[in-house]
């Protein structure tokens, strides 16, 4: 029950603290979630969920190994969020560490809720701490930005709470296991209808190519932290969602039907993606739309529904939360110490912070997927799934790896080397550097033995019919 | 019947208290008529109706009782920072809300047209009088006068309707009614437009589109403390009513309204929200919200058989009470939204009861309207799917109006000046933000 509720009491109690021990209070709450989650996973076994019932009819939890996973990947990037900022003005903000911790509660809420409307009801609560975020410390010009990403969530997720009604309604069920054994395939096209909602709020959460609007503009005039937040941890919402809930419910003719018109847009996405993310000027909107492309072919892999590549998309998901991270960062750092995050004003920051340059480099290699790389594990293995499905299918997401090295040896090589424009450059802090550091640990040791994690959510995995 | 003798009783003395010119007393004293008469109707509320579909703690019929009298209670206390200052009509107005919720309490469960007409009567005629209330102000005097005849034009429709449906049927009984229709009258045009009328009249007393023009004018010209309680004592006796009259009329017939029914929900929806969406005076705003809210509402007319509309309602009002409490708050005298301006920074409990109300009309979990929200749209969607669907695009318009008041109300100030709320206010904002939240465990 605390490894649900902690986060919601910290987020509480966060009201009352003074300001000067805000960070500090926020990085100690942040590290006893992440402590008692460790632990707890050490006394896991993964054929026996944990059960929590907090008394609510309609919402019940059940930590399954796959929902460990998340909820270990969750406490450990608001972890990493906190550390990384533990220099900046904005820990010092009660209402930005009150509000991450909320929002940390819905995202662990999502990835352990056992039940179809407590899924929704744990997606919509996180848009309101991220809402206000975005709103107090972003830099919008205008607020029609900020309301556009919010319409456009909004927009996916009332088309989710229609499917969620009429799945209830169709199959009497709302638990997951319940769902799984409710026949859907008798519904006809129904079902295909009822998917389609699902599909709706999470292609504009992923984001998927025609709904992906919203996300450049969001990422860079976000704050870094709310950047982090949203790509290394939000967007995951909707692969989980994908993954556990829709593609085993709907297992049958629903799935069939939107199987490649998904991995189209999600094929669109990735060369889109990468040809955008070559043609941009400001890093972080760089970093964007490498995310757009780097997550389309996670989204096209899952919809092979094959327990293979699910194992291996976990990878996958755990690592773009890695690199986003620490690009995320690397790109925070670079504006919040020269003023601007626009690669034509930056040149030569290699010469006078040696070790950023070394830190960001690292990660650079790791969102290449260079070999002993969790990166590598990851698209190497989708991208053979998806040549096994169609031979152009796995050419073209195979270009991912080209552009991807275009843009990102760009985005590496213009501000750290080149003609010399930024004179001065504070070198990292310790906090800084812990984090990168703990980063790529985690992305070399994934990429050394994958099979700790592939191993580890292989049970949950192998429940649905494949 | 307890309840509304212990409400004229105790609305009579605050009316001689109030005369006496000690406004505290009187408030006391309508407080506890309010209190008593929602424990009445506790304890009395053995009966159940054959509606009694949602709730499992109190029969429906008291439940809707207690849930009057609470609203009404919050919206006393909320307004009644102004009539502590000014104390000369402070006693009618208490006694003029009390009296007005005696007829809230006959009509909202009728089940003779008769007893109804009576009661929406003595509900409309103390509001018409305390639309007015505010004697030196035009917008007042306006607003009272248009409500007073809109609102009896509406009445003799009602009447127009009741008399051919009973020339029609033969009775005022609900049940009689129902029966007689069931063996084929339904087919005379006398019943058909004796129901349309019906149908018109009850939409103008809710609002809904297109009999709403009356609300925008009315609500601006009101005093905050009357347009709480208009705002939402009103609306919800109103839809009690349509539920009960029709859930008894339509019971068998209702396929041939539902079309209406969803074309009278999906204009109001749309109307109400893309209307507010450029309002700059915070009471016109919540007039438009009121008439989308209005379209929502009668989604209870979709499942006649199971409508849930008790906890719809109950988040409506306990997120529009704090919302009017905050704007008296604000500016007494002012409804322009440029008052609104970073308001949140002015006290943290205004802050927080203001962010959950907003969110929780916008329809976000995990707060009641959410859960009004959602249990509405479950009894809907297996019969009318389009409209639900049009009806959740109108929400994400509807979503946006209540952000746009957020983001000016969160807006940080240059210079923070700190105001402190009346204990009256406190009591209302903290009663109503924790019952937005733990409204999770009702569902």
């Amino acid at each position: 029950m605390a490894l649900i509720l902690l986060p919601l009491i910290f987020s509480l109690i966060a009201w009352w603290i003074p300001s000067n021990f805000t960070r500090i209070f926020g990085l100690i709450s942040t590290i006893s979630t992440l402590t008692l989650s460790a632990v707890t996973v050490c006394y896991f076994k993964s054929n026996e969920p944990i059960l929590i019932d907090l008394g609510l009819r309609f919402v019940r939890f059940s930590i399954d190994s796959l929902g460990f996973t998340m909820m270990l990947l969750t406490n450990a990037v608001f972890f990493l969020v906190f550390l990384s900022n533990f220099k900046r003005e904005l820990v010092h903000d009660i209402r930005f560490t009150a509000l991450a911790l909320l929002m940390q509660f819905g995202l662990l809420g999502i990835f352990t809720t056992n039940t179809i409307l407590g899924f929704y009801l744990f997606w919509e609560l996180t848009l309101l701490p991220i809402f206000l975020i975005l709103y107090w410390f972003g830099n919008f010009e205008k607020p029609r930005a900020i309301l556009q990403f919010f319409l456009y969530t909004l927009l996916g997720s009332l088309a989710m709470l229609l499917a969620v009604i009429g799945l209830m309604h169709a199959t009497n069920q709302q638990t997951y296991e319940g769902l799984l054994s409710a026949d859907l395939n008798a519904l006809g096209n129904t079902s295909t209808l009822l998917m389609g909602g699902f599909l709706l709020a999470f292609a504009v959460k992923i984001p998927l190519f025609p709904f992906h609007t919203w996300q450049a503009e969001t990422y860079t005039k976000a704050p870094v932290a709310g950047t982090m937040l949203l790509s290394a941890i939000m967007l995951k919402m909707a692969l989980f969602g994908l993954l556990k809930w829709v593609l085993p419910i709907f297992n049958g003719i629903a799935t069939d039907f939107w199987r490649w018109p998904v991995i189209v847009l999600g094929l669109i996405g990735i060369i889109y993606g990468a040809i955008i993310a070559i043609r941009q000027n400001n890093l972080k909107t760089l970093f964007a739309y490498a995310s757009l492309s780097h997550l389309g072919l996670i989204a096209a892999a899952l919809m092979l529904q094959n327990g293979e590549t699910n194992q291996i998309a976990v990878v996958q998901i755990v690592n773009h939360s890695i690199v986003s991270i620490g690009l995320f960062l690397a790109a925070g750092i670079i504006e919040h110490r020269i003023g601007t995050a626009e690669l034509t004003g930056l040149g030569g920051i290699a010469k006078v912070a040696p070790r950023f340059a070394f830190w960001f480099g690292v990660l650079t290699f790791v969102s290449l997927s260079v070999p002993f790389t969790a990166g590598f594990i990851g698209e190497f293995f989708l991208i053979k799934d998806l040549f096994a499905a169609h031979n152009l299918t796995g050419i073209l997401a195979s270009a991912t790896l080209i552009l991807g090295a275009v843009y990102m040896l760009k985005a590496y090589q213009a501000p750290m080397f080149g003609p010399t424009k930024v004179t001065s450059f504070e070198d990292l802090h310790w906090s800084e550097i812990t984090v990168f550091a703990i980063l790529s640990i985690a992305a070399i040791y994934l990429g050394l033995s994958p099979q700790c994690l592939t191993d580890f959510v292989a049970h949950s995995l192998s429940q649905p019919t494949l | 019947m307890d309840s509304i003798v212990i409400l004229f009783i105790s609305g009579l003395l605050g009316l001689f208290v109030g005369m006496r010119r000690q406004p505290l007393s009187a408030l006391v004293i309508s407080s506890l008529g309010l209190t008593g008469a929602a424990l009445a109707a506790y304890f009395r509320g053995q009966y159940t109706s054959p509606l009694a579909a949602y709730t499992a703690y109190i029969p429906t019929q008291s439940a809707v009782v207690i849930l009057l009298c609470i609203v009404t209670l919050l919206a006393i206390w909320g307004g009644y920072q102004r009539y502590r200052q000014e104390n000369e009509h402070t006693g009618d107005y208490l006694s003029l809300v009390l009296f007005s919720l005696c007829g809230a309490i006959m009509m909202a469960q009728p089940n003779d047209l008769m007893l109804f007409f009576i009661g929406l009567e003595i509900l409309s005629i103390p509001i018409y009088v305390l639309v007015g209330i505010e004697k030196g102000s035009a917008l007042s005097a306006e607003a009272a006068v248009k409500y007073f005849f809109t609102g009896s034009f509406a009445s003799a429709i009602l009447l127009f309707g009741i008399a051919l449906l009973y020339g029609a049927t033969g009775s005022f009984q609900l049940v009689e009614i129902q029966s007689n229709l069931a063996i084929g009258i339904w087919q005379s045009p006398m019943a058909m437009i004796g129901s349309l009328f019906l149908l018109a009249g009850f939409a103008f007393k809710i609002g809904a589109v297109p009999f709403h023009f009356w609300g925008p004018d009315v609500y601006q010209g009101a005093s905050n403390a009357v347009l709480m309680y208009m705002s939402t004592v009103v609306k919800i006796t109103g839809i009690y009513a349509i539920v009960n009259v029709f859930g008894q009329i339509f019971r068998d017939s209702y396929f041939y309204w539902i079309d209406l029914i969803s074309l009278l929900i999906v204009l109001s929806m749309f109307y109400g929200y893309i209307t507010a969406w450029k309002q700059t005076s915070f009471k016109r705003l919540i007039a438009y919200s009121s008439i989308a809210n209005a379209g929502l509402m009668l989604f209870a007319l979709a499942d006649i058989h199971n409508s849930n509309i008790f906890l719809f309602v109950a988040a409506y009002a306990f997120a529009t009470i704090p919302l009017v409490t905050i704007n008296e708050f604000a500016d007494q005298n002012s409804d322009d939204l440029s008052n609104w301006e970073g308001i949140a920074w002015k006290n943290p409990l205004v802050g927080a009861a203001l962010v959950l109300a907003l969110f929780s009309l916008a329809g976000i979990p995990p707060l009641a309207g959410f859960f009004g929200k959602f249990s509405l749209l479950w009894s809907a969607v297996p019969h009318i799917p389009y409209t639900a669907v049009l009806a959740l695009i109108a929400s994400v318009i509807g979503a946006f109006v209540y952000l746009r008041l957020l983001m000016l109300a969160l807006k940080k100030p240059e210079v923070q000046v700190k105001k402190a709320l009346s204990a009256e206010q406190t009591i209302v904002l903290l009663l109503t933000t924790i019952s937005s939240i733990t409204a999770l465990y009702l569902i």
